[in-house]
C-alpha cells in the first residue's frame, strides 16, 4: 500500500475512533481519578462524599436502647423523619436514617454522627470503570481497551517531520514509558 | 463507501453484542426454595449448600470496593449473613445501608482449611493492599484493616479450626439471584 494511502488510514482510524469512544474516555478518565484517590486513601467512599461528627447523647433510661431511644437521638441531630432502621451491639446502637447514620457508644453516650452525599454521575461512571454491570458490557470496554491501543498506535504516526515519531514524538514515547518502568522497578 | 459501512456495522455489533449476554440463571421452584431467618442461619446453612434460599434482614453494610457484597443483620449485630452479587446483581449501593431487603439466592459454602489459611497469610504478608482475598466480616472498619489485624484475624481462625476438631472451618454466605426493598 502507498505511504500516503496508509497515512490516510492511520488519520482516519485515529479519528473515528477518537470520536466514537470519547465518551467512555471522560467515563474512564473521571472515574479513574476518583477510584485513583480513594485506593490512595484520600477519601472514605468512592460513589460518596462522607462528613464525620463527633457529639454526646444521653443515654437510654433503663438501659434500653429501642426505637424510642432511637428516635429521640435522631431528633437530637434534627434527622427523626428520615429514620430508616437500627442495630444493637455490645454496647452500642447504630442508627440509620436516609443518607446517613448515628453510631452510639452506649457506655459514655459519645457518638459519631455520619452523613453522606452521593455522588451522582461519578457513581454511574464507577459503576462502568469496575464493570459490575458485567453482561455485554465486558465486550464493549474490551473493544475499547483494543481501542485504547489503536489509538495509542495510530497517535505515534499522525505528525510528519521533527515533531512526529522521528524526533519530538520518539523522545516523548520514550519518557513515558521510562517513568512507569520506574515506578515499577523501584516501588514493586 | 467502505468507511461509511464500517462506522455503521461497527456499533451495531456492540449493541448486539450488549443484548440478552450474561449465563442463564437456573430456574428454581418454590417447591426447592428454602426460607431462612438471620438469627438461625448459622446453625441451618450447612443443610442448604447449593439450594435456592430466601431470606430477609436489615443491610448492616456493603462493601465499598465495587459494592460486591453486603452483610444483613436482623435487630442484633450478633448474627451476619454475608450476601454477594450474583450475576443478576450489578452491585449492592451504599444507600441500601439500613434498609430491610428481602432477596432470594443460592447458599454457598467456603471451607478454609490450613492451606487456605497459610496461603492467604502469606498473601498478606506479600501485600497489603489486596482486598479480594481472605474473608470478609461486617465489623467496622474491616476494609481498612492493615496487615497486623489481618494475620491477627487467621491466627484467630486458626485457634478456632484446632478447637473444632475438624479440617476445615465452613463460612456461609448467599449469592443473590434477586433482591427486593421493603418499605
Amino acid at each position: 500500500m502507498e505511504r500516503k494511502t496508509l497515512r490516510r488510514w492511520n488519520n482516519a482510524i485515529h479519528r473515528d475512533l477518537g470520536y466514537f469512544f470519547f465518551g467512555m474516555t471522560i467515563i474512564y478518565a473521571l472515574s479513574g481519578i476518583i477510584l485513583n484517590h480513594f485506593k490512595s486513601g484520600d477519601f472514605v467512599h468512592p460513589d460518596f462524599s462522607k462528613k464525620y461528627e463527633q457529639l454526646t447523647v444521653a443515654l437510654p433510661a433503663n438501659a434500653v436502647a429501642d426505637k424510642a431511644y432511637a428516635l429521640r437521638v435522631l431528633k437530637q441531630v434534627h434527622e427523626e423523619k428520615h429514620f430508616k432502621s437500627f442495630i444493637t451491639g455490645n454496647g452500642y446502637i447504630d442508627i440509620f436514617f436516609n443518607n446517613g447514620s448515628l453510631y452510639v457508644d452506649l457506655t459514655n453516650g459519645k457518638a459519631e454522627l455520619e452523613t453522606k452525599t452521593p455522588r451522582y454521575i461519578l457513581k454511574e461512571f464507577n459503576l462502568l470503570h469496575y464493570n459490575s454491570i458485567k453482561k455485554g458490557f465486558t465486550w464493549f470496554s474490551d473493544a475499547y481497551a483494543v481501542a485504547m491501543v489503536l489509538l495509542a498506535i495510530t497517535g505515534l504516526f499522525i505528525l510528519r517531520g521533527r515533531n512526529g515519531i522521528k524526533w519530538r514524538g520518539a523522545v516523548l514515547a520514550l519518557i513515558g514509558i521510562i517513568i512507569p518502568a520506574l515506578i515499577i522497578i523501584f516501588y514493586a | 463507501m467502505i468507511k461509511k459501512l464500517f462506522l455503521f456495522i461497527l456499533p451495531c455489533v456492540f449493541i448486539a453484542a450488549s443484548c440478552n449476554q450474561g449465563p442463564k440463571v437456573a430456574e428454581t421452584t418454590k417447591a426447592d426454595t428454602v426460607t431462612m431467618a438471620v438469627k438461625s442461619f448459622i446453625d441451618s446453612a450447612g443443610k442448604h449448600v447449593e439450594k435456592p434460599v430466601r431470606i430477609e434482614g436489615t443491610v448492616l453494610h456493603t462493601c465499598k470496593h465495587g459494592g460486591k457484597r453486603m452483610f444483613l443483620a436482623d435487630g442484633s449485630d450478633s448474627i451476619t449473613v454475608e450476601v454477594t452479587t450474583g450475576a443478576n446483581i450489578a452491585k449492592f449501593d451504599e444507600s441500601l445501608i439500613g434498609s430491610r431487603v428481602k432477596l432470594l439466592g443460592v447458599l454457598k459454602e467456603e471451607r478454609v482449611d490450613a492451606k487456605y489459611l497459610n496461603e492467604w497469610e502469606a498473601q498478606v504478608k506479600k501485600d497489603a493492599a489486596d482486598h479480594t482475598t481472605g474473608l470478609h466480616t461486617a465489623t467496622k472498619g474491616h476494609e481498612d484493616q492493615g496487615a497486623k489485624e489481618t494475620l491477627d484475624q487467621i491466627n484467630s481462625l486458626r485457634d478456632d479450626l484446632k478447637k473444632s476438631g475438624k479440617n476445615h472451618l465452613s463460612f456461609y454466605s448467599i449469592e443473590a439471584i434477586s433482591f427486593s426493598v421493603l418499605k
